[in-house]
């Protein structure tokens, strides 16, 4: 009994105790995990799940040119980032509203732009570590001011999703209701599109620019196989994300693996996991139904 | 008197004039049906009377707040897989009065359950609207404008792909909206539906609006029961100033 909870100890708790940067990320990582998920549950349900990994390719130019202007320093790679990422969404909007094609076209047409042109300037100033580095995160980069930016964009993250709730919420079902009722959809999208900008740019330092949207996406759409109320959906997708940072570090410590690719992993075993076993719409729950045609969802899932 | 009148309203979609020249009055209190060929700016009309599509010339004169005025789209405009229960839906119709922040207080959900009493909705507050049959929402969406207090009701073919059972309850519905002084416009295609519900038509087709007495279209389309006007040829070139018009023109 001593012994395992020794192993346990050395598993779970000691990597935490003795070192200050894993716990920094942690602290990090759990921050990233209580803000991006609902933006991802929202993305999801508006049929949006790939325009988060188009804005995190967005951002790049930003980043890189934060980078070739201050070095790497964090807030001005953040700054850059943020208003790429803000400046490829307005442009696709505004293309997609004056010329009336869709705007997935549109984002794609200029996240592919940005793409490139944050490629170019990272290999003109830096080498490709430079380029990793900023592509794929370092848990080591994570220092006290990336702490303090990663925990105040989720407080902001979390208290503009409070307040612009509703709205996005009529807004994902009717969105003429809300044009009826004088808000206009495109400011609420707007602001939508911002925080999933903010939150990007603040995950990069973890997890990297490309890895970030991970933990934005794949807690919600592992959340889909196991609730269908809304509330649901976000907490859950709030609780994988948690899940996900902690195991996913641990194991990059342990494995002396990247720390960024080892929690989307994780994230992807869950999502997974879910696809194959979860409540709704899984495959083990789409066998038993037609097992039992005649018996009701509560019956046929049950989740071990 | 009336709060609602189109002034010479010539309307245009894409670079394109829809519709030319609608004048008329809508009056209080009565259900005008309207009526036209598939492309014939039903919809256009409606979005401008709604205030979404700014006219070409002329001018809607519209008495109703903003926030009176309710729309109800067609289904198909509605993305039914998001996961919103008939209740929260319901209540989105608080709108004018609890806007983003506002609570939703128990007079609120009283005054919901007993809509949903009156649409045969009881029991379903917490169904997602996914499980619904199309009869059952479209019961929903109407109930969201009861809540919203709509004092202006825009409908958009609202008895397409919907039970008889429901027919019967949207036409009690919005007689009982349209007695207590609301406006309510309907785009329609069914005769027999637009002989029982309408009070007054407005007719569009070639880009030109007409109104007319419900009688004297059916009589002019030799109407029996159940013909459905975009399938009629005779409907889209019929002679707009043989009908005579309608007493609120």
């Amino acid at each position: 009994m001593l012994d395992l909870l020794t192993t346990l100890d050395a598993w779970l708790i000691a990597p935490l105790t003795d070192y200050a940067f894993m716990r920094r990320a942690l602290v990090g990582g759990l921050a990233l995990s209580l803000a991006a998920p609902p933006l991802g549950v929202f993305l999801m349900l508006r049929g949006m799940s790939l325009v988060g990994d188009a804005m995190a390719h967005a951002v790049l130019p930003g980043v890189a040119l934060g980078f070739v202007l201050a070095g790497f320093s964090l807030p001005a790679m953040s700054l850059g980032g943020l208003i790429a990422g803000l400046l490829v969404a307005g442009l696709a909007g505004s293309v997609s509203r004056m010329t009336g094609h869709r705007e997935d076209s549109a984002m794609a047409s200029f996240y592919l732009i940005s793409l490139a042109l944050g490629v170019m300037l990272v290999s003109l100033r830096g080498s490709s570590v430079d380029l990793t580095h900023v592509l794929f995160g370092s848990i080591l980069a994570i220092d006290d001011t990336a702490l303090w930016l990663i925990a105040s964009v989720a407080s902001a993250t979390l208290l503009v999703m409070a307040l612009i709730f509703r709205v996005l919420v009529v807004e994902c079902l009717d969105p003429l209701f809300l044009r009826g009722q004088g808000i206009r959809g495109g400011l609420v999208h707007g602001v939508f599109l911002g925080l999933m900008v903010l939150n990007l740019t603040a995950g990069f330092q973890t997890l990297g620019t490309l890895m970030a949207v991970g933990l934005m996406m794949l807690p919600a759409t592992t959340a889909r196989f196991w609730s269908q109320r809304l509330e649901g959906l976000i907490g859950l997708a709030i609780l994988i994300a948690m899940v996900s940072s902690t195991g996913g570090l641990l194991v990059s410590y342990h494995l002396g693996l990247p720390s960024g690719p080892c929690i989307i992993l994780v994230a992807g075993i869950a999502y997974l996991a879910s696809a194959l076993c979860g409540r709704h719409g899984s495959l083990l729950e789409r066998v038993r139904r037609r097992a039992t045609p005649l018996e009701t969802d509560e019956n046929t899932c049950t989740p071990s | 008197m009336s709060r609602l009148s189109l002034e010479t309203l010539t309307l245009a979609q894409g670079g394109r004039t829809v519709l030319e020249n609608i004048s008329g009055t809508f009056e209080d209190g009565a259900i005008t049906a309207l009526v036209g060929a598939n492309g014939a700016g039903k919809s256009t009309l409606i979005q401008a009377i709604m205030g979404l599509l700014p006219p070409l010339s002329g001018k809607v004169n519209c008495g109703v707040p903003k926030e009176r005025r309710a729309w109800l789209p067609q289904q198909l405009a509605l993305d039914l897989t998001f996961p919103m229960s008939v209740e929260e839906l319901m209540l989105s119709g608080c709108w004018p009065t609890h806007g983003t922040f506002k609570r939703y207080g128990p007079q609120d959900y009283r005054r919901m359950h007993t809509i949903m009493q009156r649409l045969g909705l009881s029991g379903l507050a917490h169904r997602p609207l996914g499980e619904l049959s199309g009869g059952q929402r479209q019961r929903a969406l109407l109930g969201r404008t009861l809540m919203q207090e709509a004092e202006l009701l825009l409908l958009d073919e609202p008895f397409a792909n919907v039970d008889t059972h429901t027919v019967e309850i949207l036409c009690d519905t919005l007689r009982e909206m349209a007695s207590a002084g609301a406006t309510v416009i309907v785009v329609l295609h069914d005769m027999e539906q637009l002989a029982q519900l309408a009070d007054c038509v407005l007719l569009l087709a070639g880009g030109h609006g007409q109104w007319v007495e419900p009688e004297t279209l059916l009589e002019r389309h030799h109407a029996p029961a159940r013909r459905h006007a975009h399938t009629q040829a005779p409907f889209i070139s019929l002679n707009l100033p043989d009908v005579p018009p309608c007493s609120t023109y």
